[in-house]
């Protein structure tokens, strides 16, 4: 036999050498593993969001956007703040805003 | 109603016995494609706790419209597929890091398979034919693998792959094409060494 044929000889066993394998098994107490996997990935469902929270990419953006928009509420409700207050003192005399109490009703005669 | 439904419908209820059923019935099968594909017993015991914890999550997902057994290997496969790649992403980064002196990851080049499958006299073939497979493109080591390992006919592994029949048939002729080369580069060594030692 040359060594062309030894050698071919020798790749037709290694791909026949897997003909009627046995069937492998998994470790014991695989359901029990399972089980466990599966509770596992239940309880970590808030811990997920917490870490998904916590991500740079996610809680950096969001902490620059609250204080935008704080800054500018403080902005805006500072130069709003005198014409409100003109405006609202203006509507409260023209409609008589100001309430009258149970004293003022009953005590109509000086 | 045929036992398999019967079986998926126990599981969308969330019946924990039929569970328990449903992975004594199919546990061998989902092992055994994932220690053919990933050649580690601890990875693919891994790999089929994985497998099964998605089957319990995504069972409503499940329409039927394939056969319970091709939903399984697809998840067994892509999950196969995807461990692998976590793994080739931790050897590189090992690499990286023993270039900077750090630890070592000696868990991460394990030493040559032996599927416990295989019966003693063929156990040195059968070694370097599991060599061989590794450096197979992927589908074909799959096709190879479905049908050699786990004996799924060429129709199966086209329903599992999502592919035509003739597909198949191509990829399983280049499969074993490629591993013929591949067997007899490293016989063809083998032999020049001994040669070589003989000599000396």
């Amino acid at each position: 036999m040359n060594k062309i044929e030894q050698i071919n000889k020798l790749i037709d066993e290694a791909i026949d050498s897997v003909d009627n394998i046995k069937r492998a098994s998994p470790m014991p107490f695989l359901l029990t593993r399972i089980n466990a996997r599966l509770n596992k990935t239940n309880e970590n469902v808030w811990e997920k969001m917490l870490l998904f929270i916590g991500r740079p990419a996610i809680s950096i953006p969001a902490l620059a956007m609250l204080i935008i928009i704080n800054v500018l509420v403080i902005v805006f409700k500072g130069s709003d703040q005198f014409t409100t207050t003109t405006e609202q003192s203006a509507q409260a005399d023209e409609f008589s805003y100001t309430v009258s109490t149970i004293y003022d009703i009953e005590n109509t005669e000086p | 109603m045929n036992q398999s439904e019967e079986l998926i419908n126990k599981l969308k209820q969330g019946d924990q016995a039929g569970f328990t059923a449903f992975m004594d019935l199919y546990q061998d099968m989902v092992y055994n494609t994932a220690i053919s594909m990933v050649q580690n017993a601890d990875d693919a015991d891994d790999i089929t706790q994985e497998v099964f914890v998605q089957v319990f999550l995504s069972i409503h997902a499940f329409k039927g419209e394939s056969k319970l057994s091709t939903w399984l290997y697809r998840i067994t496969i892509s999950k196969a597929l995807d461990h692998e790649k976590k793994k080739n992403r931790k050897k590189r980064f090992g690499f990286v890091q023993s270039l900077f002196g750090g630890p070592d990851n000696e868990h991460l080049h394990p030493v040559d398979f032996n599927h416990p499958g295989v019966q003693l006299e063929n156990k040195e073939r059968a070694g370097e034919l599991f060599k061989a497979l590794k450096q197979l493109p992927e589908k074909q080591r799959i096709a190879f693998t479905l049908h050699k390992l786990e004996g799924q006919s060429h129709q199966e592994i086209a329903e599992i792959m999502k592919t035509s029949l003739y597909a198949i048939e191509s990829l399983m002729g280049r499969a074993k094409a490629n591993l013929k080369k591949v067997l007899y580069n490293y016989y063809h060594g083998r032999f020049s060494d001994q040669k070589k030692t003989h000599y000396e």
